[in-house]
């Protein structure tokens, strides 16, 4: 049966600009471009699901193609759930590990120290590659001791004593890696009087809808409807998160691909540096001290596609003494696991390697960014210290307190 | 307050009134929501080119007086003719310290060829659609040779020759056509691939032996002097390769405007652009402004779709948001709409009288010239016919003007952009509205 309400594909005009703005096809030829692979291709798919090609999986769903089309159509949309509808996924091990962040954070967490050593050996790099497909020269990330849940609790009671809250959707990245971002993070919405609460989550699903693990995304998603939701009902509070792309994922993949109601929670959610930037706009800006630093800001796509990005660089131009040199928008390469895959790391590495040069063409003192698989990419390939955007705003604050 | 002015819409004369603000010192944001219709343009400029739809008007500023006499409504009329001149040099430069060079036949109209081979009047042109080179080489009845490359379906060189030879021009002329293979291209065999313009350019901008695509060539033009080719010869490095292949061959290199996506058009995008980024100006390309809140004659913030409930707050604001093409109008059954801020509108409220009698025909079609309406400042008025002080409307999204017939599209757009972005830094520095006499 023609699903009759998902025709976006028809008001396609065949004008090919958004295969002008793919990240991909413009450095391959194994991926003929968003139009073919998304309007042109899903008249045929959905009238017979063998049509389905597996090129399909060279899009990183960075959804640039979306953001350059003139007729709105939905285009990597339509490509994600053709892969999910009609594709058969393949067992994968690495695909496996590599969506499951939750699970590898939980074990890895707990065993970090040794975890950290080994993924830095080259004999367990090698291991990786030849094994998993997992190339060799990239680096893990590092896992933190414990998590960021274990801390918060801790500091809980601090949170009280604030008449205004808000909930912090974390993620695994800072549950598990990175805790600094998520301290960060408090000690910001508690500098604009704001005070955190932290609801039951799970993974927001990001990393399985790359691997195409649809269902065990939809649990999750309906996992996270619920918790946030119940969180959020009985008040005016807003739900936030410090990666752009847990972000996107709960405001608008959970509905337009996964096709779940996520009304509870879809309003609700922002990105972190619109709250903050709302804050400023209403005169509730803290103290800084001049940070006195020149730093490259680059934009992720995802931040990119919800037009959150004025935002950010709204924040940045209140901080005293940062010196903003805004980096050309496109495409990092990373795209969550996609660099981690050895068919696509080629592919990830020249998508990357502009930015790369034109960063280093800046030579700033660090680099800001707010997504994590952005600053893994730019870590691994320039010489510089890679950050979010609050956790700069925290040092600004910090250098005030002290 | 983060800025001094968003603007509304980047397509050219968004991007012109921004790098304007921008050139200036002032704060500035562009929203905008679909790559505007620079791609699906010619890339060159027009300014003017007819009065009536059937004239052929050599001389634009020459005729601009008269033009704007006999066209009390234009924007012109709003620009006069002093400020269209400013503002075409001023563009001129600021896309010049980009390292995009426009020509102009000293300050005559020239003509650029269509994709079928058809003769189209314009005003500015990148070097490989017009230059000195190229204009004398016409007095001499060149001998022409019109080039595809193979695969390439949206250019029909046989088609092109014949239109060609229709004009007067051309009647003289020598005409050949061919194609060449691209040599060593590495295509994915178990895709059909797509090969438009946009891929074919980047296969030029990456590894193409120039050496071999001019010999290429040379084999098929023999003693031509003019190559005409559709314009994919590169997005990032077209000066070298336009050079380079100048250089080998020996001949006059002619870039063909293409069907969309159109290569001259992006390059001029990405120019603008980087431009406007250079003068330190912010570019959201991810969200659409749906509305915002007007109260007593000034806008005081806007909103946008993604983000319904955060106000975005500017000392100015800019409405460039294209027409019907680009969802600056749009229209229904019973009627036209500005559709951010329903706004008032210049239209014919009969629906039998919105078209024309043929798709092409020289009168056009009224609907073109349906648009917001403004006063002389191009300051709209609101849904209460309230006028709005701080909103500035630039652009197609105008009433009053067919860049169809008159060939005024691009003028227009740099024209009231630039008008609107000098108001806007005047309103800044605290100076009165510019004496209009
Ligand atoms: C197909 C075509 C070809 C043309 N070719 C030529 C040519 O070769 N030479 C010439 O001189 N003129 C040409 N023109 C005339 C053209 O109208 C002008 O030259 C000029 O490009 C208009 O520029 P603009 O900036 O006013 O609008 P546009 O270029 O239409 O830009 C408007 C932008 O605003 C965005 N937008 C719309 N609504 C919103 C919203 N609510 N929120 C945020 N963004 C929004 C759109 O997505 C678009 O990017 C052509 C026009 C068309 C339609
Ligand atoms: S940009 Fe949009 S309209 Fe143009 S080909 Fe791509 S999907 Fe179709
Ligand atoms: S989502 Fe990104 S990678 Fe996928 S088709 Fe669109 S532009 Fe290309």
């Amino acid at each position: 049966m023609i699903n009759l309400e998902n025709i976006s594909f028809d008001h396609c005009i065949k004008c090919t600009i958004c295969t002008g703005y793919c990240p991909v096809a413009k450095v391959t030829h194994l991926y003929p471009g968003p139009k073919q692979s998304g309007p042109d291709l899903e008249r045929l798919r959905i009238k017979n699901q063998r049509l389905v090609d597996a090129s399909l999986k060279y899009c990183n769903n960075c959804k640039r193609c979306e953001i350059a089309c003139p007729s709105d159509v939905k285009i990597a949309d339509i490509i994600g759930s053709a892969k999910w509808k009609y594709s058969k996924k393949k067992l994968s091990l690495r695909d496996f590990l590599l969506s499951r962040t939750d699970l590898m954070g939980r074990v890895s967490t707990f065993f970090s120290p040794i975890v950290n050593f080994f993924t830095r050996l080259s004999v367990v790099k090698f291991f990786l590659d030849v094994f998993l497909n997992i190339p060799s020269k990239r680096k893990f990330p590092k896992y933190a001791y414990k998590t960021f849940r274990q801390w918060f609790s801790k500091n809980r009671d601090s949170q009280e004593n604030f008449e205004r809250k808000i909930v912090y959707f974390h993620g695994c990245y800072v549950n598990y890696n990175d805790h600094d971002l998520g301290k960060a993070a408090v000690a910001v919405l508690n500098a604009l009087k704001i005070g955190v609460v932290i609801a039951r989550e799970k993974c927001c699903g990001v990393p399985l809808i790359a691997n195409s693990y649809f269902k065990k995304a939809c649990k999750n998603a309906n996992h996270n409807i619920k918790t946030l939701g119940k969180a959020v009902e009985s008040s005016d509070m807003k739900i936030i998160s410090s990666s752009s792309s847990c972000t996107f994922a709960l405001k608008y993949e959970y509905a337009n691909l996964l096709e779940l109601d996520n009304s509870p929670i879809a309003d609700r959610t922002e990105y972190i540096t619109e709250i903050i930037y709302q804050e400023f706009e209403k005169g509730n800006i803290p103290k800084m001290k001049p940070v006195n630093i020149k730093a490259a800001y680059h934009a992720p796509c995802h931040l990119e596609r919800m037009g959150s990005v004025i935002y950010t660089i709204g924040i940045l131009k209140k901080i005293p003494g940062l010196e903003l040199k805004l980096l050309h928008s496109e495409c990092c390469g990373m795209s969550g696991t996609y660099g981690f895959k050895k068919e696509c790391y080629q592919i990830s590495q020249d998508i990357g390697s502009d930015i790369f040069k034109k960063i280093d063409k800046i030579k700033p003192d660090l680099v800001i960014t707010d997504c994590e698989t952005c600053k893994w990419q730019i870590e691994e390939n320039t010489v510089y210290e890679t950050i979010h955007p609050v956790t700069l705003l925290s040092r600004a604050l910090e250098a005030n307190n002290s | 307050m983060n800025y001094d002015c968003i603007i509304i819409g980047g397509g050219i004369a968004g991007l012109t009134c921004g790098i304007k603000c921008a050139s200036e010192g002032l704060r500035c944001a562009i929203i905008s929501s679909g790559m505007s219709a620079l791609h699906f343009s010619s890339g060159s400029i027009d300014l003017l080119g007819s009065h009536s739809g059937q004239d052929v008007i050599k001389e634009p500023y020459t005729e601009l007086n008269r033009f704007i006499e006999e066209n009390s409504e234009h924007p012109y009329k709003k620009c006069g003719a002093d400020t269209i001149k400013d503002a075409f040099s001023f563009f001129q430069n600021e896309v010049s310290a980009q390292g995009l060079d426009l020509f102009s036949n000293e300050e005559k109209n020239h003509f650029h060829v269509t994709p079928v081979g058809t003769l189209k009047t314009t005003f500015l042109s990148q070097q490989s659609v017009f230059n000195k080179k190229i204009r004398d080489a016409f007095f001499r009845k060149p001998k022409i040779a019109v080039i595809n490359i193979d695969g390439f379906r949206d250019f029909y060189p046989a088609v092109g020759r014949i239109n060609l030879k229709k004009n007067r021009l051309f009647k003289d002329c020598e005409i050949i056509t061919g194609s060449i293979s691209l040599p060593d291209i590495k295509l994915n065999p178990k895709n059909p691939h797509e090969f438009r313009s946009i891929d074919i350019c980047r296969i030029f901008d990456s590894y193409l032996d120039l050496n071999k695509i001019s010999s290429l060539i040379s084999s098929v033009a023999g003693d031509a002097d003019i190559v005409g080719i559709p314009a994919f010869l590169g997005l990032n490095n077209y000066t070298v390769i336009i050079k380079s292949l100048r250089e080998k061959t020996g001949y006059i290199i002619y870039e063909i405007p293409t069907l969309p996506p159109s290569i001259l058009g992006i390059r001029l995008d990405n120019i603008l652009k980087s431009r406007y980024a250079e003068l330190g100006g912010v570019f959201i390309a991810g969200d659409r402004v749906i509305g915002g809140k007007i109260s007593n004659g000034i806008l005081e913030y806007i909103h946008t779709e993604n983000h319904p409930e955060t106000r975005l707050y500017a000392g100015s604001y800019v409405l460039s948001t294209g027409s019907f093409f680009s969802g600056g109008m749009t229209s229904n059954v019973e009627k036209i709409q500005e559709p951010v801020f329903d706004l008032a509108i210049d239209y014919d409220k009969g629906r039998e009288n919105w078209r024309g009698q043929a798709f092409f025909h020289p009168q056009s079609h009224p609907f073109l010239s349906f648009g917001v309406k403004t006063n002389d400042y191009l300051n709209p008025y609101g849904p209460s016919g309230e006028l709005i002080e701080n909103l500035f409307c630039t652009g197609a999204v105008l009433s009053h003007y067919d860049p169809v017939k008159e060939g005024t599209g691009s003028g227009v757009a740099i024209s009231t952009g630039f008008l609107a972005g000098t108001q806007i830094v005047q309103r800044k520095t605290g100076q009165n509205k510019r004496d209009h006499d």
